[in-house]
């Protein structure tokens, strides 16, 4: 494949310029300056041109800004009369009535004054009903055919479970034999709902389930808030990327009139604990390795659809929240003097595929509903809640005590690399010296390292994304500990999290949740307080026959048909 | 017809004699260039194909014949189809492609049995060590026509065009270098390799509609259209003819030669030459509607303008005919047609609405006909 790299001359809007000439068109608009609407390109897929909004003139020729390369010399105009016209044109033809309403946070909205779009001039043909499904929902009479969540779902996540049916104006996106997505192998991943511009897929939403049980005076609500919420919920009040919003997302919940607001992370101090015990374990019993990790119901609805055969290499812990969820119920119940009938437990996550964990019958689930970052943000300002201006405050400290270790679950690699913190004491006696493990952060797709216990070589890797999951298996036999996270960049790039068009707002989010442990003056979870005084009074040691009953579990295989 | 003589695995020798540079400049010398439509130096096609680096290459001939009034294809597999197979096998030669395949119109598909005899019994004889050709069978996608299709269904995956560049010669099956030819183009190929007197003037003409005499005939290019209706023989007065469904619709007037320069004088395109001929009792909207349903049904859905464009077109002279259309709509329906066609990814789209254009343009009274039965 031949790819032209050198610099060019063109002409850009009448103005001289130099451009690289492998670059697309539209890359090299925005480089200068120069906004051009998109609505089936993103940042992180391979553009398909589908939408035709990007048109731009080259040389005299409509052409797609996304998927054109300059020629040497080349004139291209973005604003001519020709360009504006035909751009709204095609908005006013893909646009269905039911999608033209100016909903908040969409990004169709965004473009809708870039391209002058006015009151839809054709009428809508479109038919659909729409798909309910558990955890992500489908609206195809909003869908404008873009097809960012067909390729995000086969070329990022590798899971296909939907994909173009039929032909013309019936060209419609549907899961395997128009089935529902809740009876196909979908994981519930919800990078759909990342993806789509124009809200036609979304969370199936339990906001209203969970604001009866605030109102319901017979009930104890509690709210549990996983790691990776407190690095993106800001962004939904208007707050740049990365920004640390823990004490404000606590205030905030007890405002929305939660009675107590436990923190996720002391859930996945426990994990570390169990996953480390479980890890040495298997290394000194000759147990099957490499042993996988749980805490992300994607993966594992993935790997119970693919990679069955794995069932006997993953790990038997819960995720994080289910174990704080059960705790709550049991724990923190007995402490507090109230039957576990009368509390609702929920969680914020920022994961759809959480809302399906909960419902799985193997699970046993303390948890009553979970809530996505998104819905929280709705929340939050259903309660006319201020958010920017609240205090800082603290998790209520009986179940809400948490390390840094807990902290660094939201990112890709974080779970590994807090289990191996603990591992290493376990195992060794000795605390680890260097705990950042650089070799397994960052945005890249697979990431490896190994670590010497007691003069034994633990190999370990780590994936994030379906795709990249699926090259990892193909290899794993190289490796004892595996680490998958179904979503881009870990639970921070998680099909619940606020709506981002930019890749590095994931690369920022990960800064704050690293920040956060740096600033944590605990940053192995075995030396959680907490942790030790649920060990001591309820669970004994981890996997003790209490813990496997509350904090373990099991997995099914799944038909892919 | 020269198109029916046959080469007898000749052509290949000659091609061996002469080695890839010498066919290439032969070709390049006799003036063959594409028959699916689009008229491009078949050397040139061939030369970049060859010339791109790769570890595989492919040979594939376009037989999904699926341009409305266009047969001629189902001619030459029906006819001489050995000739068809010499010919892939010249190009697999000089582009160094070891797996060739024919990708055949669904509805062809009773022609199958006799091509893969063909192939059984030439490919033996050609001596051309870990060459194949395999028969694909489409699915009646009119869009398979378009080679990124085309490629994509072979694959296995749902055909939809991609945008170009990349070109399939330069990026095709599975991201290697593709020749896509048609049936005619490859069947030519052999015979201009091996007859010295073959005249690359002659193309086939498909002609139909309402006429006595429809079928495949070979015509020179430049023949007067007068020479062309009477072999045709049309019952009544002509009135139009349109070239196939994506050439647009002009008037049959009997002193026109027949060149691609005439042709585009009516804003038309002569594409593949076939010709549908409609006579006086026949109103040109309502040929232009069948059109519309055709690329209605047949658009893939793909890019916004053909999907939501080809809908509108049709419901608009769905209107005009059912006699609500008003004025401003034949002003709607010129700027749908004009912007589908200037903003689509594929061929499809960007022909769709010639029809439209073209029989506003020529027959504005048909229009203003249905215009003036307004109930």
């Amino acid at each position: 494949m031949r790819r032209r790299s050198e610099r060019m001359r063109i002409k850009l809007n009448e103005k001289e310029i130099e451009a690289d000439g492998s670059k697309s068109l539209l890359n090299i608009c925005r480089e200068n300056g120069i906004t051009v609407p998109t609505l089936c390109y993103h940042a992180s897929l391979f553009p398909e041109a589908r939408c035709r909004v990007c048109l731009v003139e080259m040389n005299g020729k409509l052409v797609t800004s996304c998927s054109t390369k300059p020629s040497e010399g080349a004139s291209i105009v973005t604003n001519s009369e020709r360009v504006v016209k035909a751009r709204k044109l095609n908005m006013e033809l893909m646009m269905p009535e039911s999608s033209c309403k100016r909903e908040e946070d969409l990004e169709v909205c965004e473009i809708y004054d870039e391209v002058g779009m006015g009151k839809p001039r054709f009428p809508q043909i479109k038919e659909y009903k729409p798909d309910l499904g558990a955890a992500v929902i489908r609206d195809d009479n909003k869908c404008i055919n873009c097809g960012r969540c067909v390729r995000v779902c086969a070329d990022v996540q590798g899971v296909f479970a939907i994909d173009f049916a039929s032909r013309g104006h019936n060209e419609h996106i549907t899961p395997y034999e128009e089935k529902h997505l809740a009876d196909v192998a979908c994981i519930r991943c919800g990078q759909c709902i990342l993806n789509c511009p124009v809200g036609a897929i979304s969370e199936r939403s339990h906001v209203e389930e969970v604001v009866a049980a605030l109102n319901d005076k017979k009930k104890h609500v509690v709210a549990q808030v996983a790691p990776s919420i407190r690095a993106a919920l800001g962004e939904l009040f208007g707050m740049p990327a990365g920004t640390l919003v823990t004490g404000k997302t606590v205030a905030a919940l007890r405002r929305c009139g939660f009675a107590k607001v436990f923190d996720v992370d002391l859930g996945a101090d426990i994990t570390v604990m169990e996953e480390a015990c479980e890890l040495l374990w298997r290394f000194e019993n000759g147990r099957v390795l490499p042993m996988i990790t749980t805490c992300c119901p994607g993966w594992i609805l993935m790997m119970e659809f693919f990679y069955h055969d794995l069932i006997g290499n993953m790990s038997t812990c819960k995720s994080p929240h289910e174990m704080l969820g059960m705790l709550a119920k049991t724990y923190y119940a007995k402490k507090a003097g109230i039957d576990p009938k009368d509390m609702i437990v929920v969680s914020i996550m920022p994961c759809t595929a959480k809302k399906f964990e909960s419902t799985r019958p193997e699970m046993k689930s303390g948890v009553d509903y979970v809530l996505t970052t998104r819905e929280l943000g709705r929340l939050i300002k259903m309660k006319n809640v201020d958010f920017a201006s609240l205090p800082d405050e603290d998790f209520d400290p009986v179940l809400g005590v948490s390390t840094g270790a807990g902290v660094i679950f939201g990112a890709t690699g974080g779970v590994m690399e807090a289990a191996l913190r603990t591992a290493h004491k376990l195992a060794t006696g000795k605390e680890l010296e260097n705990i950042e493990f650089s070799e397994i952060r960052g945005m890249k797709g697979i990431k490896e390292g190994s670590i010497n216990l007691n003069g034994k070589e633990i190999r370990f890797a780590c994936a994030h994304g379906g795709a990249n999951a699926r090259k990892l298996i193909e290899q794993k036999d190289k490796y004892h500990f595996i680490e998958i996270m179904a979503c881009p960049g870990g639970c921070i790039g998680g099909g619940g999290q606020p709506i981002y068009r930019d890749p590095d707002v994931l690369r920022k989010r990960t800064e704050a949740i690293y920040a956060a442990d740096r600033s944590s003056t605990l940053r192995r979870s075995h030396e959680n307080p907490v942790v030790k005084k649920i060990y001591e009074e309820m669970l004994g040691e981890p996997l003790s026959k209490k813990a496997e009953e509350l904090l373990h579990t099991h997995y099914v295989k799944r038909s892919r048909f | 017809m020269q198109i029916l003589h046959k080469t007898n695995l000749e052509a290949l020798e000659r091609a061996r004699m002469l080695g890839s540079d010498g066919v290439l400049s032969l070709l390049e010398g006799k003036g063959l260039v594409g028959r699916g439509g689009a008229s491009s130096p078949t050397a040139k096609k061939w030369r970049e194909c060859r010339d791109t680096p790769a570890d595989e290459r492919f040979v594939v001939c376009n037989a999904n014949e699926g341009e409305p009034g266009s047969f001629k294809d189902k001619l030459i597999i029906r006819h001489n189809a050995e000739t068809l197979i010499e010919g892939i096998l010249i190009a697999a030669y000089i582009v160094g492609a070891k797996r060739c395949f024919i990708y055949l119109r669904g509805e062809y598909d009773h022609l199958r049995p006799r091509l893969q005899e063909q192939i059984a019994d030439v490919l033996p004889r050609a001596n051309l060590e870990g060459v194949s050709i395999e028969i694909v069978r489409g699915a009646g996608a009119y869009i398979c026509d378009e080679a990124t299709a085309l490629l994509k269904s072979i694959m296995g995956f749902r055909g939809t065009p991609m945008y170009r560049p990349p070109n399939p010669t330069t990026e095709g099956l599975w991201g290697r270098p593709t020749l896509v030819g048609n049936v005619e183009t490859l069947a030519c190929a052999a015979q201009a390799v091996l007859f010295d007197d073959w005249d690359a003037n002659l193309r086939l003409f498909s002609l139909s509609g309402n006429i006595k005499n429809a079928g495949v005939y070979e015509f020179p290019l430049g023949v007067k259209m007068s020479s062309v209706i009477d072999v045709a023989r049309p019952q009544r007065k002509l009135k139009a003819m349109s070239f196939g469904c994506f050439g647009g619709i002009m008037p049959v007037d009997e002193n026109m030669s027949i060149t691609p320069e005439a042709v585009c004088k009516g804003n038309c395109k002569q594409g593949n030459y076939s010709i549908i001929f409609i006579d006086e009792t026949n109103n040109v909207v309502d040929i232009s509607y069948s059109i519309a349903k055709f690329y209605t049904y047949e658009s893939c859905g793909k890019c916004t303008p053909c999907r939501e464009g080809t809908i509108r077109i049709l419901n608009l002279l769905k209107k005009i005919r059912s006699g609500k259309g008003v004025k401003s709509d034949l002003q709607l329906l010129r700027e749908l047609a004009t912007h589908v066609q200037e903003t689509s990814l594929c061929n499809l789209g960007q022909t769709c609405g010639n029809h439209v254009l073209t029989s506003l343009e020529h027959f504005p009274e048909d229009y203003e006909a249905y215009l003036a039965k307004k109930k």
